[in-house]
């Protein structure tokens, strides 16, 4: 990094803290503190929903899997807007209504404090873990392409977060996040100009697009039923739907964005506008990643994008036979670059038989190629056992860092720190309100001042902020640490969906009956866990189900036994 | 902190402020639907047009 890039790097981040911490100073009450003044306008509520959504992985990853698999990722979302759509119908004016702070006050006011502690508990553990991840995957990426120390990479991304989400709560983490989403989405369109900037001067836009086609990255839709595929247009809609209604109905950190808003109005329509921007802003960054593999048919691209670990592979034994990879990885290159050329002029010419002709060549060296990159992946885990052998994550960063210029280096990396920083000041603003509002002043302290609560919010903001950043830096000590907050995360979230399901649409089924059944719900999913191989990512499905199924079975022989 | 009373889902039909551009949220509703039925077609397009 040069001079330049640190000076953008500093300067933006250092801009957005500051401009939060005046922006929204004095801050004295809770209703000020937690929501904000409820005098959010709606576009500060959509922007801060998609920034609290789009966490750094969501910049260093999308670009990598549209690298590895083309477009189709977007099919994720299909769901999202009508979950907001739903959302916006039946959720905002409840909550609105009784005028809660969290989401899980709403379940004492439908149910009872014991399913609404239960509930908020569920949730406490689930995303304090997470806040810890949020902050943990960036920095280990960000740390190993930069050499920073990974101490000091989550130390800088935690501090200058509980720095701004102390100071100024709620309306501080939504502030910023306009912000952020500034400089996120604006890095991120000059990084895919520079992209297309790069290409060889035969090849235009429409070419690139075109060459993407035949190699079959523009791949955005699959009508085609697969259980077993995570990404088609089924799974998008059916799946999607389910997730955002989850994230957006029941999470907390999403909750409190819209619960700022000035009005229900507002919140809907900051609900809404998410629901319009949210495909177009993944169909971006996915574009972008295809348009990094287009550079890669013309550039030689590294034959493992983690370079670190490679590196470490030089000094074992196994490095001759790394070399030899690396020649082979060249000369396909070399080959291969030729054919893309050679497609390139035969789409030119609008010659079928010769595009087909190329195409084929082209996809034999690309087959090729994908051997040797599997081969290096195996011998990098040979030779450095417990290596992580999915480089996708470090596609766009390492051309952010090989080929942009000094200055968009520093904004690029900014981009990636704003998003880090927009999702973990969600999550801790979330987490305090919900210890202190569903727990503390519930169950603890009922009668306190609101200075008392808003001390109590602050001191459990930097609580968590502590907690999430030593969770960061001793995540490295752990072995497959993500996937396992990911399964603690779907243990608990499929329980959470089902009491919030109920509570919203099944009127008959009471309190006893809902935390009987969520405690039944748990249990199911945790013999799933412990004595069965379902897929983690079915826990949600199979918990949100039998929190519904055993809420009607035990509300039928409650309400007999209460006849009887 | 608010009493606590009902047991049932409140009413969730009271009037709200009006939605810009449309005279009622069903209008933006079916916006933000018919937004996502486009960007399908789009999308169905683009692949069709690009394989």
């Amino acid at each position: 990094m040069r001079p330049l890039d640190w000076i953008v790097l500093l300067g933006t981040l250092g801009f957005i803290v500051v401009y939060g911490i005046w922006k929204t100073r004095g801050s004295k009450d809770m209703e000020g503190y937690l929501k904000g003044d409820n005098s959010m306008k709606w576009w500060t509520i959509g922007l801060s929903i998609m920034a609290t959504q789009a966490s750094a992985i969501t910049f260093l990853s999308t670009p990598g899997q549209a690298y590895e698999d083309g477009m189709r990722f977007v099919q994720f979302y299909f769901g999202l807007p009508i979950a907001m759509v739903i959302i916006s119908i039946t959720v905002i004016p409840i909550f609105y209504r009784l005028k809660v702070y969290t989401a899980y006050e709403f379940l004492e006011n439908r149910f009872d404090l014991k399913t609404r502690s239960l509930a908020a508990f569920l949730f406490l553990v689930q995303r304090g873990l997470a806040a810890g991840i949020t902050i943990y995957a960036p920095a280990i990426i960000l740390s190993t392409m930069l050499g920073w120390s990974l101490t000091m990479t989550n130390l800088i991304i935690g501090v200058l977060v509980i720095v701004y989400t102390v100071s100024g709560g709620t309306k501080a983490v939504s502030v910023t996040q306009k912000q952020q989403m500034a400089v996120m989405m604006g890095g991120m369109v000059i990084a895919g100009f520079m992209v297309v900037s790069y290409l060889p001067e035969n090849v235009g836009f429409d070419d690139a697009v075109a060459v993407a086609g035949k190699m079959g990255k523009m791949n955005v839709i699959d009508f085609s039923f697969d259980w077993d595929d995570r990404y088609n247009f089924w799974s998008g809609l059916t799946g999607g739907l389910f997730l955002a209604l989850s994230y957006f109905g029941t999470d907390q950190s999403q909750v409190a964005r819209y619960l700022g808003g000035k009005s229900i109005g507002e919140s809907r329509l900051g609900l809404l506008f998410n629901g319009l921007l949210k495909i177009p802003m993944q169909f971006l960054i996915l574009f972008i990643g295809v348009m990094v593999f287009v550079f890669y048919q013309f550039n030689q691209p590294p034959v493992f994008f983690n370079e670190a670990a490679k590196n470490k592979v030089y000094a074992t034994p196994y490095a001759e036979e790394l070399r030899g990879l690396e020649t082979r990885h060249t000369v396909l290159f070399q080959e291969k670059q030729q054919a893309v050329q050679g497609l390139v002029t035969a789409l030119k010419s609008e010659d079928e038989a010769a595009v087909t002709t190329a195409q084929g060549k082209v996809a034999a060296l690309t087959s090729a190629g994908k051997q040797v990159r599997e081969e290096v992946k195996e011998l990098i885990a040979k030779a450095v056992p417990g290596s992580e052998t999915k480089d996708t994550d470090y596609v766009f960063i390492s051309f952010v860092m090989k080929y942009l210029p000094t200055g968009l280096v520093g904004l690029l990396l900014a981009v990636i720190l704003s998003a880090a920083m927009s999702s973990t000041a969600s999550e801790l603003n979330a987490l305090a309100s919900t210890t202190v509002v569903d727990i503390y002043k519930r169950n603890v302290k009922q009668h306190a001042s609101p200075a008392h609560y808003v001390n109590a919010s602050k001191l459990l903001t930097v609580a968590w902020g502590v907690i999430a950043i030593l969770f960061a830096t001793f995540a490295s000590l752990l072995d497959n640490l993500i996937q396992a907050v990911n399964i603690i995360g779907s243990i608990f979230y499929g329980t959470i969906l089902g009491i919030f399901l109920v509570a919203f649409y099944f009127k008959r089924i009471k309190g006893n009956a809902v935390f009987l059944a969520a405690l039944l719900a748990e249990g199911v999913v945790l013999f799933c866990f412990y004595f069965t191989d379902i897929a983690f990512l079915w826990f949600n499905v199979i918990g949100c189900a039998c929190v519904v199924l055993f809420g009607f079975i035990l509300q039928g022989m409650i309400g007999e036994k209460a006849k009887s | 902190m608010k009493k606590i009373t009902t047991t049932e889902p409140v009413d969730t039909e009271a009037p709200v402020d009006k939605p810009p551009f449309f005279k009622s949220w069903a209008g933006m509703y079916w916006l933000v639907i018919g937004n996502l039925a486009f960007l399908i077609l789009l999308f169905y397009v683009i692949t069709r047009y690009y394989a």
